[in-house]
């Protein structure tokens, strides 16, 4: 079936109506909540779905993988000339690299590092930059100029400059010291950005309404305003991971996180590239893995933003 | 909205001063140092330390930044320790190329994405907004070093269309000014290409989400029952409100120009702030270094405060009390 149609689908009345129907043919059913109507409309929206199958996928691919294929992703094979850089094959679907080793044995090691450094720094990130813009921008004044100053002091530091000054005195990165590393860096964008978005929110009706029925502060800004800037955050998410996963190559190359023969995709695709005009499965199957996985959570992001989208219902 | 203006523009003086010490120390904690630039190796140690003092080195360092910043108060920020010439005049050469990178990029990437993100954003779920979506993502997880090489291979090497690399015809000089402009901007598209690409691949999908949001509000219902066409409906009355997120991305992308974009520099041999600052970083030259971090931190607090400016611009009911 065409795409759109199914996405007609999702728009037309049927599930509109449903809580009114639910109240008035039976009187003494509960209404459902909040959560459950957003819950409802997700699992309904098709592409959605898609997506999360995706990620849980490529989640079982890089972490049960292993089970099946059972090659050692560090067990190189330089003796052998036929199997350094062998094209992928029945032996090695994605191939071997100049050593000798499995791509796809690598690809699901890297896997489990990437989607791990990338998601959580990513949720870190958005943590810090959700807090430091909605507080700028809800409270603005002097609290949003000293916020969004600092904001561009973080900014002005070029990341290349303090990894060579960390690297000499941290020269044994753990996982969790990168994460740190890479969130601590990460958040400005979405700073600015939900600061933007709350500097125009704010100033609209709904936020006026809800304040003279009496909702305090927090509630204005975490149940009122933050749901309608959802739009540019998850945008930004599904972008913070790609390039969490590529600083994670970056920050392995200053001996931070991960150390060859360890593989990350980031690493795979930096190492890869020299060889890539001839040997090109040793940066597509990686690239592949970032795709996918920004591609399919931005799937989950739109889903997720259209379920809490109140205009869903109204038209 | 004047006063708001010179405001922000008297705050930054303290904090510029402030990320000066910032910058000094940061440069200073540089494992190495210097002396390999310095140096050549049939110095002798009495004419190596007589080089060291003379330009400072062996002084405290915060000796050493009073003397910096007394200097650069009257606009004199030092010698590069590699070349000898003036701070400026390194950055000079390199900065130019930069800006014109950028801005060609900014222009290209700016058509572009809000006219792919608006009609993704208005068409949402259909065929072409999920082919756009598919391309978006695709540009996104294709490193840029690949996607220089890319097309440096395709239209520079094998079609023959646009020079690989350089910043102007070598060895040809020109008589008229015009064809020289031509040349140079022969050279800019290949580089311009790859370095928009990059933006609009993520400025398309901010445009996207917020186009998403106003269409659906009730202005633009009362716009369209009033009889405003289509495309000015959607161009004058639902983009001004859809471009804050944009506004601030490209400022935030834009207000980076001084670091300039070392890959694709790299890729293209084009010789500029991102180049400059990989090689001063590499040789440890001090003067050079904390010249590029400064024009940078200026960048970033002048972007930012034009994107605070176009808040208001684009929703008036946007204030800064």
């Amino acid at each position: 079936m065409d795409i759109s149609e199914q996405l007609n689908l999702n728009s037309t009345t049927e599930e509109e109506v449903e809580p009114y129907l639910e109240i008035t043919t039976a009187l003494v059913q509960k209404r459902r909540s909040q959560g459950r109507i957003i819950f409802d409309r997700f699992v309904r929206n098709r592409v959605a779905i898609v997506g999360a199958s995706f990620i849980i996928l490529l989640f079982l691919f890089c972490f049960a993988g292993p089970i099946v294929w059972r090659i050692d992703p560090n067990q190189n094979n330089v003796l052998d000339v036929s199997a350094t850089l062998a094209p992928p094959a029945l032996a090695h679907p994605f191939g071997t690299d100049d050593v000798g080793r499995d791509t796809m044995a690598r690809f699901m090691s890297g896997g489990r590092v990437s989607l791990l450094v990338g998601l959580t720094s990513m949720l870190m990130a958005l943590m810090f930059g959700i807090g430091i813009g909605s507080i700028a921008g809800y409270y603005g004044g002097i609290i949003d100029n000293i916020l969004m100053r600092f904001t561009d002091v973080i900014l002005s530091i070029p990341l290349y400059l303090l990894l060579f000054v960390l690297s000499a005195s941290f020269t044994d990165g753990t996982p969790k010291s990168v994460i740190l590393l890479i969130a601590v860096f990460g958040w400005t964008y979405a700073a600015r950005l939900v600061r933007g978005e709350f500097l125009a929110l704010k100033e609209r009706e709904f936020i006026l309404a809800s304040r003279t029925i009496g909702a305090r502060n927090f509630r204005l800004m975490f149940r009122h305003i933050l749901p309608n800037a959802a739009g540019p955050i998850i945008v930004n998410a599904t972008l913070l991971i790609g390039t969490n996963i590529i600083l994670e190559s970056v920050l392995s190359y200053f001996n931070f996180g991960i150390k060859p023969p360890d593989a990350s995709w980031g690493s795979m695709i930096s190492v890869g590239q020299s060889l890539f005009a001839l040997d090109y499965w040793l940066v597509l199957f990686p690239a592949l893995g970032i795709f996918l996985t920004v591609l399919s959570l931005n799937l989950v992001g739109d889903g997720l933003r259209d379920a809490l989208d109140p205009y869903m219902t109204e038209r | 909205m004047g006063r708001y203006i010179l405001r922000r523009s008297l705050q930054a003086i303290p904090l510029l001063f402030l990320m000066t010490i910032a910058m000094f120390v940061l440069i200073h904690l540089l494992p190495g140092g210097p002396d390999q630039v310095l140096f050549n190796p049939h110095q002798t140690e009495a004419a190596k330390a007589h080089l060291r003092a003379s330009l400072g080195l062996d002084d405290p360092a915060p000796i050493q930044y009073v003397k910096w910043v007394t200097s650069a108060l009257t606009g004199n920020f030092g010698y590069s320790f590699e070349t000898n010439e003036p701070v400026w005049t390194v950055i000079g050469r390199a900065f130019p190329n930069t800006l014109q990178l950028f801005g060609a990029a900014l222009i290209l990437a700016l058509v572009v994405a809000i006219l792919l993100g608006v009609i993704s954003g208005v068409r949402q779920g259909t065929a072409t907004d999920y082919t756009l979506t598919v391309l978006a993502y695709a540009g996104i997880a294709m490193p840029v070093f690949l996607l220089g090489l890319l097309v440096d291979d395709v239209f520079g090497v094998a079609l023959k269309w646009f020079p690989t690399s350089g910043t102007e015809s070598v060895a040809v000089t020109f008589t008229n000014p015009f064809s020289a402009l031509l040349d140079h901007l022969w050279y800019l598209v290949l580089p311009m290409t790859v370095l928009a690409i990059a933006f609009i691949a993520g400025w398309s999908r901010y445009m996207r989400s917020s186009m998403i949001e106003v269409v659906k509000q009730d202005y633009m219902r009362t716009a369209r029952a009033k009889g405003v066409g289509p495309v000015a409906v959607l161009f004058r009355h639902a983009l001004r409100n859809a471009l804050i997120p944009l506004i601030t991305i490209v400022a935030l992308d834009f207000g980076a120009v001084a670091g300039g974009a070392a890959i694709t520099e790299g890729v293209f041999s084009w010789h500029g702030m991102g180049l400059l600052f990989l090689d001063s970083l590499d040789r440890r030259d001090y003067p050079v270094l904390i010249a590029m971090l400064m024009i940078g931190a200026v960048f970033v607090i002048v972007f930012n405060l034009l994107a605070d400016i176009l808040y208001g611009v684009m929703d008036p009911r946007i204030r800064y009390s």
